[in-house]
């Protein structure tokens, strides 16, 4: 839409300004990590942080969410629904952290739309930020093709100094500069220092993959085999840290809970994880993934083919939480490096057939 | 609706935490008194009744003597729910079950060691049947409201089958690993909502082990994070003694044949 300028010094009037009309959450530092949260004023925000333990969907699908409120009188069940969302800003997403959430916009709107998560998003400014420095080593955004953004912003920040630039793309991004007065317009000379900052960031950025990230699904579809599932499940503890810090996981349980009347309660959902023992029983007992392996492999292809084939986006933007959350060790990387390595030939050789 | 349910709570080898973690909630939720009748609760009133349908059994089995009575509960009520970690899992008490039991009574009673009576610590489970179980040290209040509940409806109590660490994320901890210390959260049953980890300190397995969990990759872990052996049996113990010797038993029993 147009590009302007806010000066940093003027920051924290900005965070002020919003404060008024908006609830404003971003990266906040806790016990040398940090996390997403409600901000009053500029001095807690750090933009500069490296990541989050959690990331920003938590304002589009809570961990822990009401959906419906119900009473029955004896004859009737009535049933209210509940959404509880009010706007808000969040500031300073890591373009990884954007590129998931095109992902779970696509998952949420898709055939019956998700009525809390588009109330939720609907509600909510996206604020993101160019990423300058590479953020934890084992992040691997540039493989994956999330280490920039051109839309699915509300606005765009990169530090350019003693300003950041401010990529206005939408109507609500627009709306966040409402009178805000030190806003201004971009100069020639910002503008090619704008240039060359997202220009020469590119650099400082290592590839760690070792092949091309569009040649993924195809590498997982000659993969279902590998030994080296049974290796992760030997390692893995199901502990479900993986899912519960992935940007793009999306999967919940739905449970009722009433009150001592036993006639009135409410219809929770809490976020669920595929790598848990139970996640895949169903009725009657059976579960078709009870070991830690096949878990593994499930959570893998989604990220690497699943997501792709039903949604056209890879489920894996790179961000490296999982790798950083793992006790044991298990990272996105290694592991598809591995799999590269021991069977890129099986698929030169089924091609070949 | 039906004549409300009679409830009675029983203690064997234990603290009473958990008897006190009930007065709590009984505090909390004043709405449970309309919905069932308690009829002895030697903590909280003098009345005693031995009609009841609902037993709550706080404590481990420490001593024969402690088996008629439970048994006698186990006859007289529909339902026996074991309550927190000394009758899930025959708790602390349990730590003493790797030593010998007359070095035992001698370090605890000296000269008086043989008027007592007392043998390896269990799970009430291990002496009578039972329908269903409430872990932790001291139980989680909303789970036993949670769970008051459910037995109201005529469902079955539902605890969670995952491990701590799904909790501890959900609420955005830092992972205590990540500040320095160690924690059993990967193989301990969840329902606690992370009390330990959210203020800092490792979980100690107070909630008994999940299903299927995968101790060898977590004792790898722990000696990364710098335990020793003796250091990692020692909080595989604490609370997870009778589980793990439970399962040394089963390992044995694999290797023997």
């Amino acid at each position: 839409m147009s590009f302007k300028v806010i000066p940093k010094v003027a920051l924290p009037e900005w965070i002020d300004h919003l404060c008024t009309g908006y609830r404003v959450v971003g990266p906040k530092p806790l016990h040398g990590q940090h996390i997403f949260s409600d901000i009053q004023s500029a001095v807690e925000l750090d933009l500069g942080y490296p990541t989050t333990v959690i990331p920003p969907k938590k304002y589009l699908l809570p961990q822990r969410e009401d959906l419906i409120r119900f009473k029955s009188d004896g004859n009737q069940i009535h049933v209210e629904e509940v959404i509880e969302t009010k706007p808000t800003v969040v500031l300073g997403i890591h373009t990884c952290d954007l590129h998931a959430i095109q992902l779970l916009d696509r998952v949420f709107y898709q055939g019956f739309s998700d009525q809390h998560y588009r109330a939720h998003r609907e509600n909510t400014y996206l604020v993101s930020i160019e990423c300058l420095q590479p953020c934890i080593p084992q992040s691997f955004c540039k493989s994956m093709g999330t280490l920039s953004v051109t839309d699915g912003f509300d606005l765009h920040l990169t530090d350019i100094g003693d300003d950041y630039a401010v990529d206005i793309e939408t109507e609500k991004g627009a709306a966040l500069l409402d009178g805000f007065s030190a806003v201004r317009d971009v100069t020639d000379e910002e503008y090619r220092l704008f240039n060359r900052v997202v220009s020469e960031k590119w650099a400082r950025f290592p590839l760690r993959l070792d092949f091309d990230i569009t040649e993924l699904p195809s590498l997982l579809s000659v993969s279902y085999e590998s030994k080296l599932w049974d290796e992760l499940g030997e390692r893995c503890l199901a502990c479900g840290m993986c899912t519960n810090v992935c940007p793009t996981c999306y999967c919940f349980n739905v449970t009722d809970e009433v009150d001592f009347t036993l006639s009135a309660g409410k219809r929770i959902r809490i976020w669920d994880s595929c790598q848990l023992d139970k996640f895949a029983t169903v009725s009657g007992g059976h579960n078709f993934r009870s070991s830690r392996a096949h878990r593994q492999r499930h959570r893998f292809f989604r990220k690497g083919k699943y997501q792709m084939d039903a949604y056209g986006l890879l489920g894996c933007v790179g961000c490296g939480r999982c790798g950083q959350a793992c006790l044991a060790d298990i990272k996105i990387v290694d592991t598809l490096n591995d799999l590269y390595h021991r069977h890129a030939n099986n698929r030169e050789q089924e091609r070949l057939l | 609706m039906s004549a409300k349910p009679k409830v009675a709570f029983f203690d064997f080898t234990s603290c009473e935490g958990c008897q006190l973690t009930v007065i709590d909630s009984l505090q909390t939720h004043p709405e449970i008194l309309d919905v069932i009748d308690i009829v002895c609760f030697r903590e909280a009133m003098s009345e005693k009744g031995d009609d009841y349908q609902i037993a709550f059994i706080e404590g481990s089995c420490t001593r024969p003597s402690d088996e008629p009575v439970m048994q006698a509960i186990r006859d007289r009520a529909e339902l026996v729910v074991a309550l927190g970690a000394c009758a899930h899992l025959g708790g602390i008490n349990a730590i003493r079950n790797r030593f010998d039991l007359d070095d035992v009574r001698q370090y605890v009673y000296g000269d008086k060691a043989e008027w007592y009576e007392t043998y390896q610590a269990r799970p009430i489970k291990a002496v009578i049947p039972i329908d269903a179980v409430l872990p932790g040290c001291p139980i989680d209040r909303r789970e036993f409201v949670a769970a008051l509940k459910a037995l109201l409806q005529g469902r079955a109590i539902q605890i969670p089958d995952y491990p701590v660490c799904v909790e501890c994320k959900l609420k955005e901890n830092i992972c205590v690993y990540l500040r320095g210390k160690t924690c059993l959260g990967p193989i301990t049953r969840a329902g606690c909502d992370a009390i330990c980890p959210t203020y800092g300190d490792g979980c100690e397995g107070c909630r008994g082990l999940i299903p299927d969990p995968n101790i060898d990759s977590l004792k790898q872990i722990l000696s990364e994070h710098g335990l020793n052996p003796d250091e990692t049996l020692a909080k595989m113990t604490l609370f997870l003694n009778y589980q793990t010797m439970e399962r040394e038993a089963a390992d044995d029993d694999q290797e023997n044949g």
